[in-house]
């Protein structure tokens, strides 16, 4: 069993959600950009997440050593990891705006699909769970903290 | 008789199998947006309590914890994870540790003492 894996699966979380954050940032920010970088309006981005499997030295280790009292299966636990950012692929919103540069031949400009209402409740799940992880990285430090008192 | 008798042995694996439950319990917090994740748990005080009900200190130092798949699902996403209750437990789990710490420290100062070694 590594001794700070605790750590790890919770600094996991914290950069996974940190991620969602920036990219509903990125939404906001972008939620009335008719000109990306190909030309086209911005579209909306999303965040996958997945579960990560133990990967690290810990687990090479606890694998190559084998069966030992405690330290089974506790390898998986390797957190949380994003498997990529994919775009929404609903169709821009259609805004009656001859006056606009990048309106059509029928005078409607083709705008972003963010729906900011959907971006902050992204927004407030992700903060959440922020916390929720800090809190388990509290719990992990304070018990990690209170083992060391052992040697005194 | 030894110096370590079945209580500590029994201390010294829960405490081993509350720092497992600690790490399950975080798995579970960090994947609490990820779609399909199903929670785990480690039950260690039914494998410990079937471990000390033998009386053998072998088969308590030997007991191994491993973390149990929860096939409970709450979401349209098919995640497992309630927040709340999962930081409840990792509450609950983190002072068992502090009482399972307290415990072991203050059996070890007996048996310090007991040695001419000083509390």
């Amino acid at each position: 069993m590594s001794f700070f894996g605790g750590l790890d699966i919770s600094a996991s979380g914290l950069s996974a959600e940190r991620m969602r954050m920036d990219v509903t940032a990125e939404n906001l920010a972008n939620a009335e950009t008719t000109r990306g970088a190909n030309g086209q309006p911005y579209r909306r981005k999303e965040v996958v997440l997945q579960t990560a499997s133990g990967n690290g030295f810990s687990s090479a280790l606890a694998s190559a050593v084998g069966s030992v009292p405690g330290a089974t299966s506790s390898q998986q636990a390797g957190g949380v990891q994003v498997s990529g950012i994919v775009e929404d692929q609903a169709a821009p919103r259609m805004v009656y705006d001859p006056g606009h540069p990048d309106a059509n031949a029928q005078g409607y400009v083709a705008m972003p699909n963010v729906n900011p209402v959907t971006e902050m409740v992204d927004l407030i799940s992700a903060s959440r769970a922020y916390e929720a992880n800090v809190t388990a990285m509290q719990t992990a430090k304070s018990m990690f903290s209170k083992t060391f008192d052992l040697l005194r | 008789m030894p110096i370590f008798d079945d209580t500590q042995l029994a201390l010294q694996r829960a405490i081993s199998g509350s720092a497992l439950r600690q790490q399950v319990l975080a798995n579970n917090l960090a994947n609490a947006e990820t779609p399909g994740f199903q929670r785990s748990d480690v039950d260690f005080h039914s494998t410990l309590a079937h471990a000390m009900k033998t009386g053998d200190p072998n088969a308590i130092e030997s007991t191994s914890f491993s973390p149990q798949v929860d096939n409970q699902t709450l979401r349209a996403d098919g995640n497992g994870v309630d927040i709340d209750v999962e930081s409840a437990n990792m509450a609950k789990n983190g002072l068992e540790y502090d009482a399972l710490i307290s415990v072991s420290k203050a059996r070890t100062s007996i048996l310090r003492t007991a040695m001419g070694l000083g509390g």
